[in-house]
Parts: structure tokens; C-alpha cells; sequence
């Protein structure tokens, strides 16, 4: 009776200690758990902030810009463009040069 | 033997010395308590000593479990509360809000996350270098900060929604009492050239123009909650209670085309520049849905800069100014005349001299014509053609044509400010305004209501309703309202395209490749109750091409003071340069002939080695 008694006070003690290390443990994985969804939440905003910016750059101002002075591009006209229909065959839009 | 043994014998032994200690003294009169086995400690103590002390005790116990009951049972609402305060912490759960896309996707505004800075006033502790530095990051003068700062003890904005940089540069000045906190701020890549279509918000996140304000409750997302207990550090360690998820607001997808708008925001901003304007408009709809492909307005402001965000350049003209449509409705009146067999195309109506006087009023034409037909009515834009055409009609008809085409009618857009236009009933009419009526003057409308208008003649005679958002499936285009026959739309049509020709009002319409028609319209002013002197309003609304329309545009610039004023001039080249943009952006084939300049070089051919 006492040697159980003293056994059932020895497991006590044991699991007493193991609960407050579970529980600390639990409270420092979820402190964790929340700082990465934290984390997560930052990164997501970011990004979609690097997404709008990244069109910010690449405005249709900007890009015609760029065009015309850097790249000394011309807008198309459709003397200089051949229509191609979805059959296959060429329409040519400048139909009239060939007639 | 264990201790519990041990421990029994020293009791019994005790019990034996009270027995001595009693067999000593059996004549008092008073039982003597023994507090130790050495006859030399024995003090006689009266009983009633030792039943107050289990008294006293008694009663501390009484206490404790009446304390115990208290809070246990009576108050434990107060002290779970208390105890909750202080460790229990309910955290905010911002909602984002929803984008506004164009049709393809682009971002025409995005929540982003922007540092704000504020400060604690009694914790500031800053030197008179520091300071200025300060003051400087945040845009200020060093008297300015200091106001802000002595506004409340406790709290104080810096600067909200700074720039990344600016936060940086002020925190890294390692001031004490100035704080940082995240906040969002909407970013509109599109600038000002969308801004009158997708609006902007306050600085607490809520629309205030445009579809930021249409469209606030779907955009808006809702706040989340969740209770949490914190540790000392301040960690959240625990969930506790339900939490509520925060719910993100919708994106909105508008039939804007951002390529098609910015095009059409710059051509108008250099046409205001060009003809030293006041102010000027566009409205590209698709002729086929419905959908604004591009509403620009000129001035415009970037809505990014809460400082531009008053005055006039924050009206949205196109939806918002109605003037006399003017020449612009000769076409529905010439339709009319058509559709009930009163003219064809080659009837000719007498026009000369020029001048007719009526009522009191004297209606004249620009330039005195002769007999024109219908065609050449619409073509040359005879006010008396086309007035002559009017008074054919019933009122009551002409009330009806211009009311089922949507004049006078709220446009149906669900957007802030789109203005009614104002149609007058019939019943009140006099003859001479069913006269100024039928070529465009005693009735006003918006210019996005004369682009609307115009739906008729490109959907062969049925108006469709237009719209903000994208219709991606034919299930969502909404049926029209028939006006005119498909036959009488195409012959109107090809009127059109004569006013764009040789020997019409506005050939400076034209494009390469493309077919075009259109009206253009030009009148005086309306000043206080007459119409000012020199002082213009230009438009020409059109569409292309011309057999299979594909688009509506209509441009207006206001008081051109350049020495140009009639819409042909004014409007048109805007309305040109614009169809051709915006058909090359849509991938519409040219159906004019066009000299190729896609030329073979004739170069002699390198021998082939073999």
C-alpha cells in the first residue's frame, strides 16, 4: 500500500513537471505559429504592393515613352501591317497595292 | 519502522506525562493545560484560552470560505472580467481591400501597405538639429511640427501613409516618442489618366469618388476579430472564444481598356493644350455591348495627392456638364424622318436663304445653302434641313425619339454624379423650341448620353443600355430597345460616314485604313440665360467602321480660344487619331484600302554554294 502510494507520488511529481513543459512548450510553438502568420500576412501585402508598383512602371505613358525616345519606335499604321485571318490565309490590308 | 510508527509512540508518550502531570495536581480547581512534558513549563492556563484561539481560528476560516464563496460564486463575473483585462487581448483582423481591374486584368487600384508616424508628445525628446531633420523628412517647418506637437499630450499624427523611404529616414533618426504603425493606402498605377472612372478614397479607407464610391460596399471588406491571451512578452500564446475571420473585399473588373483610356486621356490633354481650351472629354464605348472602353477628362488630378484632391479638376465633365446637343442630333431626326416615310435619302428640302424667321427667333445656317437632300441635310448640318425635317414630327414623336435614345433619361450606369440631362414635356412645347429642337438646341445632355445616344445607328437601330463593368458572356448583354429599323440605321450610317468625306463638316475624322462617320457639333456658350459671344464648346461624336461598328467615340473640348472653333476642326482629330488606336488595339482589320508600304527589296540573290 505504501510503496504504491509513494509510486502513484513519484508518477504525480513526473507528470505534474511534463505538464507544465507541455504547456510552455505548446504556448512557444503557437507564439511561433503566430509570428510566421504574421509573417505571411507582411509578405502578402508586399507583394501584392511590388505588383502594383511593378505596373506603375510599366504605365502605358511610360512604356510609349520609352518607345518613341529610347527604342525610336513609330506607331503602326495599317499601311505597314498585314492582317493575318484565323484560316490561314493572308488578308492583306493593303489590299489596294495589289490591285 | 517508518516514521508513522515513531511518530505513534511519541504520542502515546505524551498522553502517559499528561496522565502524571494530572495525578500531581488532582485538588485545583481549574484543569491546567500541559504544553510540555517538564513539570517546570506547566503554567496553569484557563480552559476557555484555548476554545477562543480554535474560535479565532474558527472564525478566520469562516472568513476565508466567505471570501472564497465571493469570489467564486457571488462576484465571479467582476473577477474573471479582471482577470481577463489583463491578460486577454482582442486583436484586430484587418480586412483588405478589393482591386479595380480593367477587362484585362491591369490593376487600376491596389491597397498597399503604408507606414504612418506618430508620436507621443510628453515621451518626445528631440534636439533642435534633430528637429529640423525631422521636420524636413516629414515636408514641414520646424514651427509647423512643433504645433502639431503641442496639439494633445498624448497622441499625434506625423504623417500618414508616408513613403517607405520617409518612415526609414525618420526612425532612423532614433527620435524617442515617435512611433510607426501600418496602415494601407491605395495605390492607382493608372495615375490621372483613370482617375475619373476608378476615383479615390479618404485616408480611412472609404470611396469618395467615382467606383471607389459606387462600388464601396463590395470593395470594402469587413474587419475580423479574434481574442487571444498574450504572455508577458506579449505574445499571443493562446486562442481563446471564437474568432471572427476577416472577410476580404470583392475585386471589381471594369470594361475600361487601361491602353485604350490612357490613349485617349493624352490625345485630349494635347487637344486642350493644342486649342488653348478650357477643358476637355472622351467616351469610348464598345458599339457592340455596351461597355465604356474609356471615359477621360481633362483637367484631371493624380489621385494619389490628397493636396489636388479639390476644385474643378476633380468633375467628371463627360457625366457630370450637359450642354445642347446641338448639331449631334440631326442624324435621330433624319432617322425618324426616314423611318416613318416622310423623306429618303435623295428628297431634297429647300433650304435657302439661309435664314428663316419664326416666333421671334431667326434660324440660320453657317453658310447659306440651296436645295440639299436628306443626305446632304446631315452631311453639310443645316440647321433648316433638319428643322424643316422636325416639323414633320408630332411633338409628342419627337418627345419619344429623343426620350427612347436617352434623352432626358438618368443613365443607367450606377455611377456618382451621371446627370439626367434635361428634356423638357412635350405638352409645353412651342413651335419655334419643336424648331430648335429638331437640330439639337433647347434640350441638354451629357456627352456620355450622346455616345449612348449613338448605340442606335451601330445596333441597327436598337439602344443598348451601357455599362462600367465587363459582360463577359452574350448571357449577360442586356436586350436593346428598338428605335428605327436595321435597313434605316445603315442608311444613316452611311450619312454619317458623308460627314466625314469631301464636302462634309468634319473630313479631318478620317483614318487610314479605317472607315469612319460621325456629327460634329459646335455652339455658343450658354452664359446665365443667353449664349455668351466667342465663346465655344466643339464636339463630334462618330463611329467606325463604319459598315460593322465596333466603337462610339465622343470628344468635346470646351471654349478652344486657339482660332479654331467648329467641331470639325477642334474634335475630330482627336476622334480620328483616337479610332485609329483604339481599332488597332482591339485587333479590328482595316476595311478601307490602304497603299501597302510592305515592300519586297529587290536585291540580287547570293550564289548558293554547292
Amino acid at each position: 500500500m505504501t510503496r504504491l502510494n509513494v509510486l502513484l507520488l513519484v508518477v504525480l511529481i513526473f507528470s505534474s513537471i511534463y505538464l507544465v513543459r507541455v504547456s510552455h512548450e505548446s504556448r512557444r510553438l503557437f507564439a511561433d505559429l503566430d509570428k510566421a502568420r504574421s509573417e505571411e500576412r507582411l509578405l502578402d501585402s508586399d507583394y501584392e504592393k511590388l505588383k502594383a508598383e511593378k505596373q506603375a512602371q510599366a504605365t502605358p505613358l511610360r512604356v510609349e515613352k520609352t518607345a518613341r525616345d529610347k527604342l525610336l519606335m513609330r506607331n503602326a499604321t495599317p499601311a505597314v501591317t498585314q492582317y493575318v485571318s484565323r484560316s490561314g490565309a493572308v488578308a492583306a490590308s493593303g489590299a489596294g497595292a495589289s490591285q | 519502522m517508518s516514521w508513522l510508527d515513531k511518530a505513534k509512540v511519541g504520542a502515546s508518550g505524551a498522553k502517559r506525562s499528561t496522565r502524571k502531570l494530572q495525578g500531581r495536581a488532582p485538588g485545583a480547581n481549574s484543569r491546567a493545560v500541559t504544553y510540555s512534558t517538564s513539570p517546570l513549563l506547566a503554567s496553569k492556563t484557563p480552559p476557555w484560552r484555548s476554545k477562543f484561539l480554535v474560535a479565532i481560528v474558527g472564525v478566520a476560516f469562516c472568513g476565508l470560505l466567505g471570501r472564497a464563496l465571493y469570489v467564486q460564486v457571488i462576484g465571479t463575473d467582476f473577477f474573471q472580467k479582471q482577470g481577463e483585462i489583463r491578460y486577454a487581448r482582442t486583436l484586430e483582423l484587418p480586412a483588405s481591400r478589393g482591386r479595380i481591374l480593367d477587362r484585362n486584368g491591369q490593376i487600376l487600384a491596389a491597397s498597399v501597405p503604408a507606414p504612418s508616424l506618430w508620436a507621443i508628445p510628453k515621451d518626445f525628446e528631440a534636439d533642435s538639429a534633430q528637429r529640423k531633420q525631422l521636420a524636413k523628412l516629414l515636408g514641414m517647418t520646424t514651427k509647423d511640427l512643433a504645433d502639431k506637437l503641442d496639439d494633445n499630450q498624448n497622441f499625434a499624427w506625423l504623417r500618414r501613409q508616408a513613403d517607405d523611404q520617409v518612415a526609414r529616414d525618420v526612425l532612423a533618426l532614433n527620435v524617442k516618442g515617435v512611433h510607426q504603425v501600418r496602415e494601407y493606402k491605395r495605390k492607382y498605377p493608372e495615375g490621372e489618366a483613370a482617375t475619373h472612372v476608378v476615383g479615390f478614397t479618404n485616408v480611412e479607407d472609404q470611396g469618395q469618388e467615382g467606383i471607389e464610391l459606387a462600388h464601396q460596399k463590395d470593395l470594402a471588406g469587413r474587419d475580423g476579430t479574434r481574442r487571444v491571451i498574450k504572455d508577458r512578452l506579449g505574445r499571443v500564446v493562446e486562442d481563446i472564444g471564437d474568432s471572427v475571420a476577416p472577410v476580404d473585399g470583392r475585386d471589381v473588373q471594369l470594361s475600361i481598356d487601361s491602353k485604350v483610356q490612357f490613349f485617349a486621356y493624352q490625345r485630349i490633354r494635347d487637344a486642350v493644350a493644342e486649342n488653348k481650351a478650357q477643358a476637355g472629354s472622351v467616351v469610348v464605348l464598345d458599339a457592340k455591348s455596351g461597355e465604356l472602353l474609356a471615359l477621360a477628362n481633362y483637367p484631371s488630378y493624380t489621385p494619389g495627392d490628397r493636396r489636388s484632391l479639390s476644385g474643378e479638376q476633380l468633375r467628371n465633365r463627360a457625366l457630370t456638364d450637359t450642354f445642347e446637343p446641338g448639331s449631334t442630333v440631326k442624324p435621330f431626326i433624319a432617322a425618324w424622318a426616314l423611318e416613318t416615310g416622310r423623306v429618303k435619302p435623295d428628297t431634297v428640302i429647300h433650304t435657302a436663304p439661309g435664314r428663316v424667321a419664326m416666333g421671334g427667333f431667326v434660324i440660320s445656317d453657317a453658310h447659306p445653302h440651296g436645295d440639299l437632300t436628306v443626305s446632304e441635310v446631315i452631311q453639310k448640318s443645316s440647321n433648316i434641313g433638319s428643322m424643316r425635317m422636325g416639323l414633320m414630327f408630332q411633338p409628342r414623336e419627337m418627345w419619344e425619339l429623343y426620350t427612347q435614345v436617352g434623352f432626358g433619361q438618368k443613365p443607367q450606369l450606377g455611377f456618382p454624379g451621371a446627370v439626367t440631362g434635361r428634356l423638357r414635356p412635350y405638352k409645353t412645347w412651342k413651335p419655334v423650341e419643336q424648331a430648335t429642337m429638331s437640330y439639337g438646341y433647347g434640350l441638354s445632355a451629357s456627352l456620355l448620353q450622346i455616345a449612348h445616344a449613338y448605340t442606335v445607328f451601330t445596333n441597327d437601330g436598337e439602344v443598348i443600355p451601357i455599362t462600367l463593368t465587363k459582360t463577359d458572356t452574350a448571357a449577360d448583354k442586356v436586350p436593346g430597345v428598338r428605335v428605327i429599323s436595321p435597313a434605316t440605321a445603315k442608311t444613316v450610317r452611311q450619312m454619317l460616314s458623308l460627314v466625314t468625306g469631301p464636302g462634309g463638316t468634319a473630313p479631318k475624322a478620317q483614318t487610314i485604313g479605317y472607315s469612319v462617320g460621325g456629327k460634329s457639333g459646335t455652339a455658343y456658350k450658354q452664359e446665365g440665360k443667353g449664349y455668351a459671344t466667342k465663346k465655344y464648346r466643339s464636339w463630334f461624336v462618330g463611329i467606325a467602321p463604319i459598315n460593322n461598328p465596333r466603337i462610339i467615340v465622343a470628344v468635346m473640348v470646351d471654349t478652344p480660344t486657339a482660332g479654331k472653333w467648329y467641331g470639325g476642326d477642334v474634335a475630330a482629330p482627336v476622334f480620328s487619331d483616337l479610332v485609329q488606336q483604339t481599332l488597332r488595339t482591339l485587333g479590328v482589320q482595316p476595311d478601307l484600302d490602304v497603299k501597302t508600304q510592305i515592300i519586297t527589296k529587290q536585291v540580287p540573290a547570293e550564289d548558293e554554294s554547292f
